[in-house]
C-alpha cells in the first residue's frame, strides 16, 4: 500500500502528541472554563479511570486480541463491591470481592480465546453479556449505593499535594512499564503479537502468557471499580457502558496497532488524554454526550485512516 | 585436524521419516563430529530439511535413534535438542518484529537480576554487543529488528544461534542472503568454532562454499544417503552427478510433438513486488516450458506476476499481444490459470465440495446470464470428474477428504471447466504418489497437444527433462539462462542454478 | 442422537439444520409443559412476530459472515435508520417517503462499512465497532431526547398488522429468507460470496473478484438493517434514540446458533431463521415463566459461547 503522506517533513512526534497539544489549544480559546485548574483536575480524575482501563487493553491489543467486556466487567464489579461492602459491613471484604470478580472476568476471557482458541471479539463480546447480566441480577432489589466515606477519599483525596486519582494513575503507568519493559512476560506479549512461532521455538508458555494477560485486564478493572465506586458512591450496572470503546480509542489514537505487536504505553497516556480533554471540552461546549461519543468514534476512524495513508499499516 | 579418531559429538543412525504418501527420509545416517563443519547437499526435496528438522527436535523420526557421544539419547522436543548443545539458524523467520535485536538474541533467555527477577537490560546489551562484535556487525543492540534489511535479519539470527554457546550448529543455507563481506566474517567466526571444538552441519547450494569450508561432504538424493566423503576428495563433477543421478522407473515420455504454435504468453522486463527482477520469457501454443532453479530463485514469484497475484514494479504481461490488466479477475478472463504450490492453502476451499471447487474459476463462463444452476453445475463437475478420473464419491463429497493427488486434479480440473488455454503449474506433482503423477503429466501432454500452453515450475530437475519442450533457469530472483531441448539436462539446468566458482 | 442421524443419509449442513430444528422443538416441548401460556396463539404469533424481526436483522449479518467479514453496527444502524425514517414521515406525512428515507439509511451505513473493510482495509471489527458508535451518537443527538410517535395505521400495518391471521413481518421474513436463499444458491454471485469466505486466498487466485463481494455483501447487511428498522418502528409506533438496544446481540446470536461459522464459507439462511427462533422462544420463556428481564444478557452471552465453542471444537474433531 503506498504512504502518500510518510515523507512529508512532519518532527517525530507521534500523531496523537500533536492531536492533544491541537485541542489543548483549541478547546482553551473556544471551552468556557477550560482552562482552569479545577477543570485540570477534574480531567485528569476521569482520565485515571479510562487510564486504568486503557493500560491493559494496550497489551491486550498489542497480542493482536481485544477486550470487548470490560465496561461491563467494570459495572458488575462497582455491583459487586456495594453489595458486599454494604451486605457484609465490611468495606474491606467489598474491595476483595470486587477486584476477584473482575480477575475471574479475565480468567474467563483468557481461557475462552486461549483454550478454546475463540476469536478474542467473540469471546470478549460474549463475556460482554454474561457480566452485564450478573450486574443486572445482582444490583436488583439491593441496595447498591451509600458505600461510605472511606471509599471517597480514593476519588476526591490528596495526598501531599497531588490528587490520589494521579497517583493511582502514575502507579499504574509505572507498573505496565516495567511489566511491559522489563519483565519476560512483557517479552511475551510483544512477541505474542509480532510472531508466536518465535515464543514457541523459544519455548516459552504461550497459552500462559496470553490468559496472563486477560487476567491482568481483569485485575485493573477491578482497580477501576475502586475508583468509580468511589466516585458513585456505590454501585450501578449500567454505569460503565461502553467505556471500552474509549479505551480501545486511546489505545488506537495512541499509535498502538492491531497486528505485529507495536505498542507504546505512552501513547496510550496521550490518548486518554486526548479523549478525556475532548470529552470535557465538549461538554464545555454543551455538546450533548451522544455526539460526543459519535466525535471519538469518528477520531478513532480519522487515526486509522490517517495511519495507513501514512504507511504504518 | 583428524577425521578418524575421536567420537562424534552427535550421531543419528538410521533415520526414517515418513509423511503422508511419502518417504521423506530412509535410513539416514550422519556423525557430527567437533571442529568440523559436515556439509550437506543434495537437490530440492532430497531430504536436508527434514534431516535438519529432526536434528534439531523440530521433527520426531519415525525410526531411528540419536547418539551423544556414543550414549543413546531421547530427543523428542526442541528444548530436548538444546539440552544437547543444538542450535540452529534459521531462515529468518524466528525474530519478533518490533523486539530489540539483544532481545531477539536473549528471546526465551533473557538475563535477569537475581532480586526482584527483572530483566537486566545492561547485561543482555553488553552480551548481544560481544556476538555482534564477533560478526562484524556494526548495529545498535537496541535497535528494533523490524525495518532492518535481510542481510541484517540473517546476521542476528547467526547470532542468536551464537549466544547459545551451542556445542552443534545447524547452518541452512546462511549465507543465502548474504554479502561478500559479511560472508566472509561468518566463514572467520566457523574457522573459531572449529578451533573450539564445536560440530556443525551445513546445508549448502554453493560449491564455493563445500569446498571452502567442509570438512565432510554428505550427499542425500530422495531421502537417502547416497554418499559421505571427505571433501578432499571430492570433485564438483563427482557431486552433482551423485546428486542427480537416478534410476529411470517411470513409464511416461514426451512423444512426439506437432510443431508449436504463435507465442501466446510473454514476460518483457518484468519486475514485480514479489521480487522478481527483469524477467523475460515466452511460452508459445502446443509446448510446455519449465521453469527451474532453486528455492527462494523467484519461481513461484513469476507465476504470481504472470497472473496477477503480484503487482508488477516493471515491464509488462502480454498473452496474445495483449498487455494484462495485472487482475486475477482479468487474468482469468483472458484465459490464464495458476495452479498454485500449496493447492491446500491456495488451490481450493477445503470445506466446500468437489462440485463447488470445480465451477468456481468458471462460473462467469458457465453461467453467463448470473444464474446459477445447481443441476446443470453437477452435471459439468460430474462430467469433469470422469474426465480427470478423480477419485471421488461424487461432486458432493467435501474435498477436505480427498487424496492429495486427486485435489491436485479438482484445481486443474477447475481451470479446465474455465476454459482456460495457458496454464501455470507451480510443483503440479509436490506430495502427490508416483502414480498419479503419471496421470498429471498426461494430463498436461494432452492439454498442450490440444493448443494450449504451459509453463511448468517444478523442483525435481528429473521431470522438467521428462516433460518440458525447453526450460528456463531462474536464480536469485532473475533468468539465469535459457535451455533449449537439445541441451536439456539435469546437470545443466542444475549447474545454471547454483553458484558455480 | 448424532449416529440415528447420521444413518438418515443427508448433506452436512442439511443434518446440522435438522438437528437444530430437534433442539427448538425440545426446546419449545418442554416449554408448554412448564408453561401454560406458551403455546396460546397470541404468544405464538407474538413470538413469530419477534422472531421475524431478528431474522430480518440477522440475515443481512449472516450474508456478511459468509463472505468471511464481520458487522456490529448493525443495532445501531436500526436505530438510526428508524429515527430518521420517523423524522421523515412526520415531516411529509408520507409513509413511503419514511421508507425510502430509512431504507436509504441503512444502505448507506453498509456502503461506509463495505468501503472502509476494503478500500482502506480497516479491519471488520474495528471498522464497524467505529460505525456502531458514530451512528449511536448521531441518533441520541439528532433525537435530542425526545420521542417520535404515531404513525399513519397504512405504514404501521407493516409491524403491527395481520395477513390471513398471520404477523405481516412473517410474511417479510419468508419472502427475505426466499429471496436470500435464491440469492445464495441460485446466482454466481452466490457462490463467489461463500468462495470468499471459505478461503479467501484460494478465491482471489481462482479469480473471483472478492472485493467487490465483499462490499457488496456489506451494503446488503446494511439495507436489511434499514428493512428491519422499519418493521420495528411500524411494531412500536414510535422512535427514541436508544431504541435496538439488545438487537445486535440478539442478531449475532440468531446467526452462530443457526450454525454459520465464523471464520466464513459456511451456514444457510435456514439456519439464520432457526436461530433466531430459538433465541426468542428462550426469551419469550423466560417471560412467561417471569425470570427477571436482567437475565436476558447473560442468557444470550452463554448460548453466544456455548455455540462458538461447540462450532470450535467440531471443527478441530473434523481436523482442520
Amino acid at each position: 500500500m503506498s504512504a502518500p503522506l510518510a515523507r512529508r517533513g512532519l518532527p517525530q512526534l507521534p500523531g496523537v502528541a500533536w492531536l492533544l497539544l491541537a485541542l489543548l489549544l483549541g478547546l482553551s480559546a473556544v471551552a468556557p472554563g477550560f482552562a482552569s485548574a479545577a477543570n485540570a483536575l477534574n480531567v485528569a480524575q476521569q482520565a485515571t479511570l479510562l487510564l486504568l482501563l486503557a493500560l491493559p487493553m494496550t497489551l491486550i491489543i498489542m497480542t493482536e486480541g481485544l477486550d470487548l467486556s470490560m465496561g461491563a466487567s467494570l459495572s458488575l464489579c462497582t455491583v459487586v463491591l456495594a453489595v458486599t461492602s454494604l451486605g457484609s459491613g465490611s468495606l474491606a471484604l467489598g474491595i476483595a470481592t470486587a477486584l476477584l470478580a473482575g480477575v475471574l472476568i479475565g480468567l474467563l476471557n483468557g481461557a475462552l480465546i486461549a483454550w478454546l482458541e475463540l476469536p478474542p471479539f467473540v469471546a470478549t463480546l460474549g463475556t460482554l453479556g454474561v457480566a452485564q447480566g450478573l450486574a443486572l441480577v445482582l444490583a436488583e432489589g439491593r441496595t447498591t449505593s451509600g458505600v461510605g466515606d472511606g471509599l471517597a477519599t480514593l476519588w476526591n483525596g490528596a495526598v501531599a499535594g497531588l490528587p490520589v486519582p494521579l497517583l493511582f494513575a502514575a502507579v499504574a503507568w509505572a507498573v505496565f512499564h516495567v511489566l511491559l519493559h522489563h519483565t519476560r512476560f512483557g517479552v511475551a506479549v510483544i512477541a505474542l503479537g509480532g510472531n508466536r512461532e518465535a515464543l514457541k521455538l523459544a519455548g516459552m508458555n504461550e497459552r500462559g502468557s496470553l490468559i496472563a494477560v486477560y487476567a491482568l485486564g481483569g485485575l485493573f478493572v477491578g482497580l477501576a471499580a475502586l475508583l468509580l465506586g468511589a466516585r458513585l458512591g456505590g454501585g450501578h450496572p449500567t454505569a460503565a457502558i461502553g467505556m471500552e470503546f474509549d479505551a480501545i480509542a486511546a489505545v488506537a489514537v495512541g499509535g498502538t496497532l492491531f497486528e505485529r505487536g507495536k505498542g507504546s504505553l505512552g501513547g496510550t497516556v496521550l490518548g486518554v488524554l486526548a479523549v478525556g480533554v475532548m470529552r470535557n471540552g465538549l461538554n464545555l461546549l454543551s455538546m450533548p454526550s451522544s455526539l460526543q461519543v459519535a466525535a471519538v468514534g469518528a477520531v478513532v476512524i480519522a487515526a486509522l485512516v490517517l495511519d495507513a495513508l501514512r504507511g504504518q499499516h | 585436524m583428524s577425521l578418524v579418531a575421536q567420537a562424534p559429538l552427535l550421531s543419528l543412525k538410521g533415520i526414517t521419516k515418513r509423511f503422508t504418501g511419502v518417504l521423506a527420509l530412509d535410513q539416514v545416517s550422519i556423525d557430527l563430529h567437533g571442529g568440523e563443519v559436515h556439509m550437506l547437499m543434495g537437490e530440492n526435496g532430497a531430504g536436508k530439511s527434514t534431516l535438519m528438522k529432526v536434528l534439531c527436535g523440530a521433527y520426531k523420526p519415525d525410526e531411528g535413534h540419536f547418539e551423544s557421544r556414543g550414549q543413546r539419547v531421547q530427543v523428542h522436543s526442541t528444548a530436548d535438542a538444546q539440552r544437547l548443545g543444538v542450535a540452529v539458524i534459521f531462515q529468518e523467520y524466528s525474530l519478533v518484529p518490533h523486539l530489540s535485536i539483544a532481545h531477539n538474541i536473549f528471546l526465551g533467555r533473557e538475563p535477569r537480576r537475581r532480586v526482584p527477577g527483572l530483566i537486566d537490560h545492561g547485561r543482555m546489551h553488553r552480551e548481544a554487543r560481544a556476538v555482534l562484535d564477533r560478526l562484524g556487525l556494526d548495529i545498535d543492540t537496541r535497535r528494533v529488528v523490524d525495518g532492518l534489511g535481510v542481510a541484517q535479519q540473517q546476521m542476528i539470527e547467526i547470532a542468536k544461534a551464537l549466544s547459545q554457546n551451542a556445542r552443534i550448529l545447524v547452518l541452512d543455507e546462511p549465507t543465502a542472503a548474504l554479502s561478500e563481506r559479511e560472508t566472509e566474517r561468518l566463514f572467520e567466526v566457523i574457522a573459531d568454532l572449529k578451533r573450539e571444538g564445536v560440530a556443525m552441519a551445513y546445508i549448502s547450494h554453493r560449491m564455493a562454499e563445500v569446498f571452502s569450508l567442509g570438512d565432510r561432504v554428505t550427499v542425500l538424493r530422495d531421502g537417502k544417503l547416497v554418499a559421505t566423503m571427505p571433501a578432499g576428495e571430492a570433485t564438483a563433477d563427482e557431486l552433482v552427478t551423485l546428486m542427480v543421478g537416478r534410476k529411470v522407473d517411470m513409464s511416461y515420455h514426451r512423444g512426439e510433438r506437432p510443431a508449436c504454435g504463435p507465442c501466446v504468453l510473454e514476460l518483457r522486463g518484468a519486475s514485480s513486488t514479489g521480487g522478481i527482477r527483469d524477467v523475460s520469457l515466452k511460452v508459445h501454443a502446443g509446448e510446455i516450458v519449465g521453469l527451474a532453479g532453486l528455492v527462494g530463485s523467484g519461481r513461484t514469484e513469476v507465476a504470481r506476476a504472470i497472473f496477477g497475484a503480484d503487482a508488477l514494479t516493471a515491464g509488462e504481461v502480454l498473452v496474445n499481444g495483449e498487455r494484462l490488466k495485472g487482475r486475477p479477475t482479468d487474468s482469468r478472463s483472458k484465459g490464464l490459470g495458476l495452479i498454485p504450490e500449496s493447492r491446500k492453502q491456495q488451490g481450493l476451499a477445503l470445506a466446500r465440495t468437489v462440485g463447488d471447487n470445480l465451477l468456481i474459476s468458471g462460473l462467469r463462463k458457465l453461467f453467463a446470464s448470473g444464474l446459477y444452476r445447481p443441476r446443470k453445475a453437477l452435471a459439468h463437475a460430474s462430467s469433469m470428474i470422469a474426465t480427470m478420473r478423480i477419485a471421488t464419491r461424487g461432486p458432493r463429497q467435501l474435498s477436505r477428504n480427498l487424496s492429495g493427488g486427486n485435489q491436485q486434479k479438482i484445481v486443474i480440473g477447475k481451470w479446465l471447466l474455465a476454459g482456460t488455454r495457458i496454464y501455470l503449474f507451480d510443483e503440479p506433482t509436490r506430495g502427490i504418489d508416483v502414480g498419479a503423477k503419471e496421470e498429471i503429466f498426461r494430463l498436461i501432454d494432452r492439454l498442450v497437444n490440444e493448443g494450449c500452453a504451459v509453463l511448468m515450475i517444478s523442483s525435481e530437475l528429473g521431470e522438467v527433462v521428462r516433460v518440458c519442450d525447453r526450460a528456463y533457469v531462474m536464480k536469485e530472483k532473475r533468468v539465469a539462462g535459457e535451455v533449449p531441448r537439445a541441451d536439456l539436462s539435469e546437470s545443466n539446468l542444475l549447474r545454471l542454478a547454483m553458484h558455480h566458482e | 442422537m448424532s449416529t440415528l442421524v447420521q444413518k438418515i443419509h443427508l448433506a452436512p449442513e442439511q443434518r446440522s439444520l435438522l438437528l437444530r430444528l430437534v433442539v427448538l422443538l425440545l426446546i419449545g416441548a418442554g416449554l408448554a409443559l412448564v408453561s401454560s401460556a406458551f403455546l396460546g396463539a397470541h404468544n405464538l404469533l407474538n413470538l413469530l412476530r419477534q422472531a421475524s424481526l431478528v431474522f430480518l436483522l440477522a440475515s443481512g449479518l449472516t450474508l456478511v459472515i459468509l463472505c468471511g467479514g464481520l458487522d456490529l453496527s448493525i443495532g445501531a444502524n436500526v436505530a438510526m435508520s428508524a429515527c430518521l425514517a420517523a423524522t421523515v414521515m412526520k415531516a411529509t406525512g408520507s409513509p413511503l417517503a419514511g421508507c425510502a428515507a430509512g431504507l436509504a439509511s441503512g444502505l448507506l451505513v453498509g456502503a461506509v462499512n463495505g468501503l472502509l473493510v476494503t478500500r482502506v482495509r480497516v479491519p471488520p471489527f474495528i471498522a464497524t465497532y467505529g460505525t456502531l458508535w458514530i451512528l449511536h451518537g448521531l441518533t441520541y443527538w439528532f433525537m435530542a431526547g425526545d420521542t417520535i410517535h404515531g404513525f399513519p395505521p397504512a405504514f404501521r400495518f407493516l409491524g403491527s398488522g395481520y395477513g390471513l391471521g398471520v404477523p405481516v413481518p412473517v410474511f417479510l421474513m419468508i419472502g427475505v429468507l426466499a429471496l436470500g436463499t435464491l440469492f445464495l444458491q441460485y446466482t454466481t454471485m452466490g457462490q463467489e460470496i461463500y468462495a470468499t469466505g471459505s478461503n479467501t486466498e484460494a478465491a482471489a487466485l481462482s479469480g473471483v473478484p472478492g472485493l467487490n463481494r465483499r462490499l457488496l455483501v456489506y451494503m446488503l447487511s446494511g439495507g436489511m438493517a434499514g428493512l428491519a428498522s422499519l418493521v420495528f418502528l411500524a411494531r412500536l409506533n414510535s422512535a427514541e434514540g436508544d431504541m435496538g438496544e439488545a438487537l445486535t446481540l440478539q442478531a449475532v446470536g440468531a446467526v452462530l446458533i443457526g450454525g454459520t461459522s465464523l471464520f466464513g464459507g459456511t451456514g444457510t439462511l435456514a439456519g439464520t431463521l432457526v436461530g433466531a427462533l430459538v433465541l426468542t422462544v428462550v426469551l419469550n420463556g423466560m417471560n412467561l415463566l417471569a425470570i427477571s428481564a436482567n437475565w436476558q444478557p447473560l442468557i444470550t452471552g452463554v448460548i453466544v459461547i456455548v455455540s462458538v465453542a461447540a462450532d470450535a471444537l467440531s471443527r478441530r474433531r473434523s481436523g482442520d
